[in-house]
């Protein structure tokens, strides 16, 4: 999948069970995301090294069923999430969610 | 007799080149009524800023003679009023009742950030709109020496006070709260938590625009900004010179980063006019922004001369769009502001809502 495209951004955030977030995008695409992936995908200073790289995480201290508590978007760019395993200095940029999203199985446009 | 689409065809040819449409396309067309030869009709203009009675005379007479032309017409009645149009805030928790947030930027100091800021919100004012004014520069306001106002904002509740009044703007600045001389030795997260306050402390109150005058750079202060603060765009300052360019360039990518859209790029300190110097004195290699600009695919906006009179209004407590309204750089501005507000359209992009997991 490409970079976002300039102007589309997330329009509307949702839910499939326990453990997707959904992302409908202003251009109709959906992307999914499984919310463990997206704890262990979290490139804040905390979770990356931020001058190495080299991730700092050890995803087995990550609760197999660590989950979203609450999700606030950031300015026009990103969203924060607050994680039930107590991090949330994490910002998910929305490059990065479409990037994250392009890898994971998506449901069919409504215009498919 | 005329049929209600042969009416509104001869309408057409009354254009409106500054909103670039006429005034059937606009919408500005409302309750026609033919009866046999008469026709009646209204002529609402919703417009970006307020206009002379004349002008409003001056369309009807238009689409008087327009309608008149049309066969079997035998008298035209037109009811014509010009009200300035009012965008829709976006239903958001920081500054709710303020419809555009606007900031001004340069990457470098010193290139007229803070002139540009408080001549754009004045020429703002001058079209007829409501607004505000955020001093978010915190190391070194500048907006109670260029607006000539210097006092404690006065508290509207416990944890909140109100905008200062200045020139017909509210204005906010650390200024109003800290002596002149006294510096703000802060590290990062005492600016991050000043300016939030300022976004979410302050009753700005119902505003067409807040203009947010940012500091130099691309550092906390900017990032708190933009993060907290609803941004509709940004418009970018520079000189003509390489130097201030490079960081303009910067400063642009930055908001380019955080997804808030650069309404373009505008030249201080263009040229110079001044007395006894023949014509415009190109000083710094006046056009490299609009290259820039082109380069970079976005909107320039303008040059703004360099003239004596900006730098003493400012420095005398009123700008020179309210102190020389005649100048050329006030007609810089007032071209500024024209295109801001068209740039921008009506009403604020509603906010994605925060979302509460359902376990």
């Amino acid at each position: 999948m490409t970079a976002l495209p300039q102007g589309v951004k997330p329009a509307q955030l949702s839910q499939d069970g326990p453990e997707v977030l959904v992302i409908q995008w202003s251009d109709d695409t959906v992307t999914r995301h499984g919310v463990r992936d997206l704890r262990l995908g979290c490139r804040c200073a905390e979770c990356v090294d931020e001058w190495t790289n080299l991730p700092r995480l050890d995803p087995e201290t990550v609760p197999a069923d660590v989950r979203p508590l609450r999700i606030e978007p950031v300015g026009h760019y990103g969203l924060q999430v607050a994680w039930s395993d107590g991090h949330g200095t994490g910002i998910y940029t929305f490059d990065t969610l479409w990037e994250l999203g392009s890898s994971e199985p998506k449901s069919p446009s409504p215009t498919d | 007799m005329a049929s209600t689409p042969e009416v509104h065809t001869a309408l057409k040819v009354v254009d409106l080149p500054d909103l670039k449409t006429d005034v059937v396309s606009a919408g500005f067309v409302r309750n026609l009524v033919i009866s046999g030869g008469a026709i009646s009709f209204e002529l609402t203009m919703a417009l970006p800023q307020a206009v002379p009675a004349s002008w409003v005379e001056q369309q009807k007479e238009r689409c008087e003679a327009a309608v008149k032309a049309l066969p079997g017409v035998t008298s035209v009645h037109v009811k014509a009023s010009a009200t300035v149009r009012q965008g829709k805030p976006a239903d958001r928790a920081v500054m709710p009742e303020v419809t555009h947030v606007i900031a001004v930027a340069s990457g470098k100091g010193g290139v007229g950030k803070s002139t540009t800021a408080a001549n754009l919100a004045l020429a703002l004012v001058a079209m007829g709109h409501k607004v505000g004014l955020l001093d978010a520069d915190i190391y070194g306001p500048s907006m109670p020496t260029m607006l000539g106002v210097n006092q404690r904002p006065d508290p509207a509740s416990d944890k909140t006070i109100k905008p200062v009044q200045a020139h017909g703007l509210s204005v906010m600045s650390i200024g109003f709260l800290v002596d002149q001389d006294t510096p703000m030795v802060w590290r990062g997260p005492m600016v991050h938590g000043a300016l939030s306050q300022f976004l979410e402390q302050v009753v700005w109150g119902p505003l067409d625009f807040v203009i947010v005058d940012m500091p130099p750079g691309t550092g906390d202060a900017q990032l708190t900004l933009t993060q907290r603060a609803p941004l509709s765009g940004a418009v970018i300052v520079t000189t003509p010179q390489q130097v201030s360019l490079i960081d303009a360039r910067k400063g642009l990518k930055m908001f380019e980063q955080v997804k808030v859209p650069v309404l373009g790029i505008v030249e201080n300190m263009s040229y110079l006019v001044a007395e006894g110097v023949d014509g415009e004195l190109d000083l710094f290699g006046r056009g490299s922004a609009a290259k820039a600009a082109t380069e970079l695919d976005v909107p320039f906006l303008g040059e703004i001369p360099l003239e004596p009179a900006v730098s003493s209004s400012g420095d005398s407590g009123t700008p020179i769009v309210v102190g020389a309204p005649d100048s050329r750089a006030a007609a810089a501005f007032a071209a500024l502001a024209k295109q801001v507000v068209t740039s921008l359209g009506g009403s604020a992009d509603k906010p994605l809502d925060s979302m509460v997991w359902q376990a």
